[in-house]
């Protein structure tokens, strides 16, 4: 498509828009992890794919049935994993774990190419109601796109008042600070996880319902893979250290994907077939040469800096005061 | 002559680790090549199976030279592998097949095809161009990896992978696209494949061992306290991580000319619907334990075994019952699991394959003793009661003085 006016160019921002918060809700499902238990979750595309499956499962009982489901599915899948893979090696290195999700992963993976991944191609047909496009001078916009800025929002909002006004909030936020500390002040252990991971489980279902409606039919066990690396890479160039950090991140590498796919010519699906994806993940390198905390990083940020160059200064001072 | 004998002790018991290994692999090809390959109408399962372990144990030799030694995470190396494969490839197809197959490279890469078409080198020239290559590629990207560590490193590599498959894929003119490449010579043999991988047990060993691997080693353990005493970690890791892309390199170039000499870029690639060379060699690394060339070896054959035994079962002589296709990844999974939660710093815990006499068989000497014990109900097994002790350490803050907890000492005491 060759960018032809400024509707055109506002519909595809618009589209972005909506593309991006996709993975900005992931990428802040993965950064609650990584921060609480130093995990990456290779397994959070098996979610998005048990979300589908149970959406595709439960479509005929009426959509609030098949939400719920969903909802439901999700999360308690999240928190199984964490019960059983991730509880016996929690205090192991980070690359244990990162094997442990692979092999949550290949396992779930594997028993949905073997049980509902056989057989025809599955999908949700489509809502009429989400599919309706309004028609305002020029650029389409659907009702699905508007979903998708109302359910991110809401759930960026409601995310937002969990870690700043509620207790476990501030546990989590504390366990992504120092884990060991927390425990020690009395945060417990168990808890903490096991709701980190039950959120990330309702992050997910909102973000596999909303996949896939936008994808549209067609629902396969590997549908988590694409969009979990775009995630993580946009986590960790925003900054997995700070949860904002890395749902911003993940928001722009989500977008940019997205419009880079709509005004370049010959692309794919979501791995991009396209040389502009070299020049992206150069980027990407640069970026994580030069600010390894990410782009968005609380503990590194310019104030931080300047306060651990003067504190040394001060600390001489007091000394040779005393 | 025990004098003599005591003398030369510590140098066979610094060789003995690559010396065991060796034979390891040595005697694994000999049962291949005579035991399973014999008849004339039999499938050339085993074979397959054995050269593509062989190929993988390179990939993670590899991946225990940089990331076992540095600690830092690499998911790039078979950017390497595929370097080394399409080199190799375009430099020993014969001349003609070539003139015929990349019609558009004299036009666009003139600087390329003068040298490139008319090449024609023999399977050793072949692969050390390859990996020749892939050590330049390493060389030029090692200045900004080393500097990363952690997450951010396996991000970096990540993207290192990411750009070269796109770039095979969108440069038809040299590599075909995403079709396969035509008159690669198969000339690597299983036998081939298990010198290459012998010869790579001895070179990260030796890294390893040299002052290099021990620098390295200290940063690993501890980078603050390393440099401290003045070791020039991203030095140290630039060394490592062009040494193992060099192996990777040797990996890809045999790859290249395995298997009938077709292969495409998904080969390497990731593939969630099969044989995963991206992240089955991270995974057999930490199996078997990663600070340990034992370990990558262990780990490499353990799962290969896993693998082949669920992926083909009627290979075995199991006819009956065959289970449904998947079985082998969600086997996999399982395995993989399993043993991290039983054993999460790997099956051999990390360490090298100890010296002979030093070998311990108390768990074989007491195992029908522990078997009529547990029978009569007495023991539960190491496994369950460490979980419950993983289980009840987590429930209040833990004391600070055991950060391993109690995994590393469980498995050994059935009490």
């Amino acid at each position: 498509m060759i960018i032809g006016s400024a509707s055109v160019v506002i519909q595809i921002a618009l589209d972005s828009i909506a593309y991006g918060s996709l993975f900005a809700l992931m990428a802040l499902g993965l950064a609650l992890l990584f921060g609480v238990m130093g995990l990456m979750n290779f397994a959070y595309g098996e979610l998005i794919m048990a979300g589908g499956f149970t959406m595709f499962y439960t479509r005929s009982w009426g959509w609030v049935a098949m939400l719920v489901m969903t909802i439901v599915v999700v999360t308690v899948l999240s928190l199984l994993m964490e019960l059983i893979a991730f509880r016996p090696v929690r205090r192991a290195a980070p690359v244990v774990l990162l094997i442990t999700s692979f092999a949550v992963s290949y396992f779930l993976e594997a028993l949905g190419w073997m049980t509902v991944g056989t057989g025809p191609q599955k999908g949700v047909e489509p809502y009429p109601w989400l599919d309706h496009q309004f028609d305002i001078s020029g650029v389409r916009l659907s009702r699905l796109t508007i979903v998708i800025w109302v359910v991110t929002l809401v759930l960026v909002v409601g995310m937002t008042l969990l870690l700043k006004r509620t207790a476990l909030g501030i546990q989590l936020r504390a366990s992504t600070e120092d884990f060991r500390m927390a425990q020690l002040v009395g945060v417990r252990a168990n808890w903490v996880i096991s709701a980190a991971f039950g959120i990330t489980g309702l992050l997910a279902s909102a973000v596999a319902v909303l996949y896939v409606l936008r994808i549209g039919p067609a629902i396969a066990p590997d549908i988590g893979q694409g969009p979990l690396i775009i995630a993580f890479v946009g986590a960790v160039i925003g900054g997995l250290g700070s949860l904002a950090g890395a749902a911003l991140g993940g928001f722009v590498l989500g977008a940019m994907i997205n419009a880079l796919q709509a005004t370049l010519p010959a692309s794919g699906d979501l791995v991009l077939n396209n040389h502009t994806l070299v020049f992206a993940y150069l980027a990407v390198i640069a970026i994580l040469v030069f600010q390894p905390d990410g782009l968005v990083s609380l503990r590194a940020g310019g104030l931080a800096r300047l306060w651990k160059r003067w504190r040394p200064k001060r600390a001489v001072a007091e000394r040779a005061s005393a | 002559m025990k004098e003599r004998l005591a003398g030369v002790e510590p140098l066979a018991r610094l060789l003995w680790p690559p010396f065991f290994l060796c034979a390891l692999l040595v005697v694994t090809w000999v049962i291949i090549d005579n035991v399973f390959s014999g008849g004339s109408g039999k499938d050339v399962f085993y074979t397959q199976t054995a050269l593509r372990g062989f190929l993988m144990l390179i990939i993670v030799l590899a991946l225990q030279i940089f990331s076992g030694n540095s600690g830092v995470l690499s998911f790039g190396h078979v950017a390497f592998v595929a370097i080394g494969a399409y080199m190799s490839a375009l430099l020993t197809i014969p001349p003609e097949i070539k003139s015929f197959t990349y019609l558009t490279m004299a036009d666009k890469f003139p600087w390329l095809s003068y040298w490139i078409l008319p090449a024609k080198l023999s399977a050793l020239e072949g692969t050390l161009a390859g990996a020749g290559f892939a050590l330049a590629f390493a060389i030029l990207i090692a200045p900004p990896i080393v500097r990363l560590k952690g997450v951010q490193a396996g991000i970096a590599t990540l993207a290192l992978l990411v750009i070269v498959n796109v770039f095979i894929i969108q440069t038809p003119s040299i590599t075909r696209g995403a079709s396969t490449l035509i008159g690669v010579p198969n000339t690597t043999t299983l036998l081939s494949v298990m010198v290459w991988a012998s010869i790579f047990v001895g070179v990260a060993y030796a890294f390893q061992q040299s002052r290099h691997g021990l620098r390295l080693r200290a940063s690993r353990e501890n980078e603050r306290a390393a440099r401290s005493v003045g070791v020039r970690v991203p030095v140290e890791r630039a060394i490592a991580w062009v040494l193992s892309g060099f192996v990777a390199g040797v990996a890809g170039a045999l790859y290249g000319h395995a298997f009938g000499g077709t292969f495409s870029p998904q080969d390497f690639y990731f593939n969630t619907n099969g044989f995963d060379i991206v992240l089955l060699p991270i995974a057999m690394l930490v199996i078997g334990g990663m600070t340990s060339v034992t370990g990558a070896v262990v780990g490499c054959y353990f799962l290969t075994v896993a693998y082949t035994v669920f992926n083909r079962p009627d290979a075995l002589g199991i006819t009956e019952g065959k289970p449904p296709s998947g079985t082998a990844n969600l086997v996999l999974g399982f395995v993989l699991l399993a043993t991290l939660a039983l054993r999460p710093r790997g099956l051999t815990g990390g360490r090298e394959i100890p010296w002979p006499t030093e070998w311990s068989f108390d768990w074989v000497r007491r195992l029908p003793e522990n078997t009529c014990r547990l029978l009569r109900g007495e023991v539960r097994p190491a496994g369950l009661v460490w979980l419950r002790e993983r289980y009840r350490g987590v429930r209040e803050p833990d004391g600070p003085s055991s950060p391993e907890g109690p995994a590393a000492s469980s498995t050994e005491s059935r009490t």
